[in-house]
């Protein structure tokens, strides 16, 4: 089982629905910024399982990897900053509440 | 020679510029640089005139000069070119000499108007556009002169536009000659497409040698006798020029009399290879030419304007013309047009004098026993009655008489019958006229009256001037009739034309046909010219012939014989302008509402309907731009899903 | 001593064991994130969810990104969301408030992404080695400064960048006028 690439890779889409349910269901903005989280770890996940099973991509997956844990961290900084200076304006971190583009 | 043909109209049309952008400053003197642009190009063209007349020019031997390629399109070729023949020279004569002289009347007529650099301005674009459609060499071109003119026309009836009835004249006018030139449009086109080329005289070449079936010859000369219609204002498009009577007194005398309103007449003239290969056409040139002038001449019995009476006097003369050109007399058309356009002139100015003498007053009933207080007007304007009337040897006697003869002979026996009956009505409303305004007892209002002077010399003079030509160019050019001067002359042009025909004449014979034809003529004007001395009164104390005016026996016979209803139709001019009112403005208006109300309804709807829908739709839509951006998200992952399983679908299966 | 590869008596893999311990780990500490009320249990949750992960990584014979997914994802991830939390989060938010309108939806919309995934990864023939391969952290260290420096350059400017725009951000504005931006 361990030995598969399948189930990895069937673990990291299950885990990437759970991200995706999340950022679609939560309303808290900081909810949804773990959620997209979810969803790059599962990524992440699969490109190492695929370093791992497939010879040819081996190193390059762990610095693939490496690079995408990088950037998620970027990510996450902004994010954060974004949902900040946004809880700053409006008083509520709920997404739903920031409906200056609705009619 | 040929170099100073473009001269001829550049004169004037630099004067036209000069006056038009600097006559507002130049005030009093305004009319200075136009008067004399017209001199000069007045003595450039008696020379160019009488060197194409001495010469006999005729079809494809002219002076001919092209200044530059005026379109040159791909396949399609129209030049500036100009081209001089006899027939050229004749109506550079009349178109000169008479604009010249009404030039120097307008300088007193238009002495205290303000606008007056204005209105030698226009008269200077006029003359240009003139000159431009006499001498061009190409049909585009004279479509550029006809259309000219037709614009001087509608700015100079016009020219005291804050008078709504001069306004409305102008429209008119222009509108009318809209219909006419459509016509000659059409032709113009369908010259092109036929034959390839616009140059007349390669046109005229084509025609002669058979270039263009009859269908297309009849097609064409059709719809160039309709522009000529439209400019000559013939029934059916007449009613616009009586109306244009509102413009200035000169520009009635120049434009409406003597020169454009002949244009139609010089069209069919110029043409007259095409026109003589279409018989048929031709006849119906000579019905409509001889129908104008019995109608016009019957309205003119009753009209009370001064100016109008002598209006529907020059569609029945116009119509003349055209009869004789239907009938094949092309020189005596060409007589006439001349003939015409002099003593019209003259008693147009002569008209202008009177109005100027009473006050800006034109209604005849107003008038009378005007002869002692202007005589130099009176005495000219005798002259150009009697000259119209046909009395010999005055020049109307010579150009009628060889229209009637030409009829008589030529077997177009009804035309000579109508003509016959319309000399004798000519003579009859032109001696009523000038019983009206000069004879028996004065109507004028008292106030006015005290002021009553004689016009101005620059007035004056050029009625005399002009009556020297209403006497004795008849003498001059048409004696002896049928092989005068003016025949030698316009031989080259329409001889051709005339032996295609086919149509043999008997010679002119003093103790024959023609002889009597003029002295039953002669008679029945002179019979007229009395009846209506004795209805209108006459009062001559140096001959001692006295009559009290009898106006009001005109309307007591056609009561009682009970012809009251031509009365009633003459003085409301046959109803044409009703018919019209009827037919374009009511009708046409009940017609544009319709189509008004489909283009509100049905085409409005329709678009307004498709506008409604997407406006609709975009409502209805816009609820799914919730703003919110999970909803966004959501969407996006729908996508995703859907793209995936139809990956599945279409590629793996 | 050294402990066999399998579980005696009974048979099954050491690794099996570890897999299905960290994977229902994994997906069970992912389903509290994503459902919890409190948010600061989501946050928690998603700790641990990091933490099985990188012990997955560490199945796979890859310490390296095991070991930065311990430092990133934990160390520093996690820690700015509980900070976010706290400054954002004053009182908790009611339970009907956790969840959008949507959430039927996009329960339906995660399942179906779950099952297509399976699907496509099981229809899928893999070019799979058939055994986990070791990863040499210098093999990794060579390619990484020698074909992948120019990514890595960019990927360090563009943190410098993150951390500038992440304090212009949430930096409160206190001159000027003292309005917030």
């Amino acid at each position: 089982m361990s030995g598969s690439l399948d189930s990895y890779l069937v673990l990291s889409g299950l885990l990437f629905a759970i991200g995706t349910f999340g950022f679609l269901a939560r309303r808290n903005a900081i909810s949804m910024l773990m959620s997209i989280e979810l969803m790059i770890n599962a990524v992440n996940l699969t490109v190492v399982a695929f370093g791992a099973f497939v010879p040819a991509l081996n190193t390059h997956a762990a610095v693939i990897a490496l690079l995408v844990i990088a950037v998620a961290a970027a990510e996450a900084t902004i994010g954060l900053a974004l949902v900040m200076a946004i809880y700053r304006n409006r008083k509520t971190p709920l997404v739903d509440e920031y409906d200056s583009m609705s009619q | 020679m040929t170099y100073l043909i473009p001269l001829i109209p550049l004169l004037p049309l630099a004067g036209f510029v000069v006056t038009g952008l600097l006559g507002r400053q130049m005030g009093r003197e305004s009319h200075q640089i136009a008067v004399w642009a017209v001199v000069a190009s007045w003595l450039v063209a008696m020379v160019v005139a009488f060197a194409a007349l001495a010469h006999g020019f005729g079809i494809g031997d002219g002076a001919g000069i092209t200044l530059w390629n005026w379109i040159p399109a791909l396949g399609f070729k129209a030049e500036m070119g100009f081209y001089v023949d006899a027939l050229t020279g004749c109506l550079l004569i009349v178109v000169t000499t008479i604009g010249m002289l009404v030039h120097i009347y307008s300088i007193g007529y238009m002495a205290h108007d303000p606008g007056k650099w204005r209105f030698f301005a226009y008269l200077n674009l006029f003359m240009f556009s003139m000159l431009l459609l006499v001498l061009a060499d190409n049909f585009l071109l004279v479509f550029a002169g006809w259309e000219l003119v037709g614009l001087c026309s509608y700015l100079l009836i016009g020219f005291w536009y804050p008078r709504r009835s001069a306004a409305e004249a102008a429209k008119k006018a222009f509108l009318v000659n809209r219909v006419g030139d459509m016509g000659f449009a059409l032709a113009i086109m369908a010259i092109w497409t036929q034959l390839g080329t616009l140059n007349m005289q390669a046109v005229f070449k084509l025609v002669e040698g058979g270039g263009l079936s009859s269908t297309w010859v009849a097609v064409v000369a059709l719809l160039l006798f309709c522009g000529a219609v439209g400019k000559s204002a013939q029934f059916p498009l007449h009613v616009w020029l009586p109306d244009a009577m509102e413009g200035p007194t000169p520009v009635s005398a120049l434009i409406h009399a003597a020169t454009m309103v002949n244009a139609g007449v010089y069209l069919v003239a110029r043409c007259n290879p095409i026109f003589g290969a279409a018989p048929g056409v031709m006849v119906v040139v000579a019905a409509i030419g001889i129908f104008t002038a019995i109608l016009a001449a019957s309205i003119a019995f009753t009209q009370t304007d001064i100016k109008r009476v002598l209006a529907y006097s020059t569609l029945s003369q116009l119509g003349y013309m055209f009869a004789s050109l239907g009938v094949g007399a092309w020189t005596a058309a060409i007589f006439h047009l001349m003939s015409h356009g002099f003593f019209k002139g003259l008693l147009f100015l002569g008209s202008g004098s009177v109005i100027h003498a009473v006050g800006d007053e034109q209604d005849m009933r107003k008038m009378g026993g005007l002869a002692r207080k202007i005589p130099i007007t009176y005495v000219t304007m005798l002259i150009g009655s009697v000259a119209i009337a046909g009395v010999p040897p005055l020049a109307g006697f010579f150009s009628k008489d060889e229209i009637l003869g030409g009829a008589f002979k030529s077997g177009f026996l009804w035309v000579w019958a109508i003509g016959f009956v319309v000399a004798g009505m000519t003579a009859f409303y032109m001696f009523r006229l000038m019983g009206m305004t000069f004879w028996g007892p004065s109507h004028v209002d008292p106030e006015v009256e005290q002021h009553i002077h004689e016009s101005p010399l620059t007035m004056t003079r050029p009625l005399i001037l002009l009556a020297l030509p209403a006497v004795f160019l008849g003498l001059l050019i048409g004696y002896p009739p049928e092989s005068g001067l003016l025949h030698q002359w316009l031989a080259p042009v329409f001889e051709a034309t005339i032996a295609a025909g086919g149509r043999t004449e008997a010679a002119y014979s003093f103790l024959g046909i023609d002889g009597g034809l003029a002295i039953v003529t002669t008679l029945l004007v002179v019979t007229a010219i009395v009846a209506a001395w004795r209805l209108f009164g006459v009062d001559m104390p140096a001959i001692g012939l006295h009559a009290e005016p009898r106006p009001d026996r005109v309307r007591e016979v056609s009561a009682r014989r009970g012809l009251d209803f031509l009365y009633r139709g003459s003085s409301a001019k046959w109803w044409f302008d009703d018919l019209n009112n009827l037919l374009f403005v009511v009708w046409g208006g009940r017609l544009a509402g319709a189509v008004w109300w489909f283009d509100r309804v049905v085409i409005d709807g329709t678009v307004n309907g498709i506008g409604t829908v997407t406006t609709q739709a975009g409502l209805g839509l816009r609820r799914v731009q919730t703003g919110h951006v999970q909803n966004y998200a959501l969407g996006i992952a729908i996508g995703l899903i859907a793209m995936a399983i139809g990956y599945f679908l279409i590629a793996v299966r | 001593m050294p402990i066999g590869d399998s579980i005696p008596l009974i048979g099954i893999r050491w690794d099996d064991v570890l897999f299905v311990a960290l994977a229902a780990t994994l997906l069970v500490s992912a389903l509290l994130v994503v459902t919890l009320r409190d948010i600061i249990r989501c946050g928690l949750a998603l700790i641990v969810s990091f933490a099985s992960l990188a012990g997955i990584y560490v199945l796979l014979g890859n310490p390296l990104v095991a070991a930065t997914q311990v430092l990133v994802y934990i160390g520093a991830i996690s820690v700015l969301v509980l900070f976010a939390i706290m400054l954002t989060q004053t009182k908790n938010a009611p339970a009907r408030l956790v969840f959008q309108t949507q959430t039927l939806a996009a329960a339906v919309a995660a399942a179906v992404i779950a099952v297509v995934i399976t699907v496509a990864v099981l229809a899928t023939t893999w070019p799979s080695a058939g055994q986990r391969l070791w990863t040499s952290t210098t093999d990794v260290a060579h390619l990484l400064f020698r074909d992948y420096v120019l990514p890595f350059e960019v990927v360090s400017v563009l943190l410098t960048a993150a951390v500038i725009g992440g304090v212009y951000l949430a930096r409160r504005e206190i001159s000027g006028d003292g309005e917030n931006r």
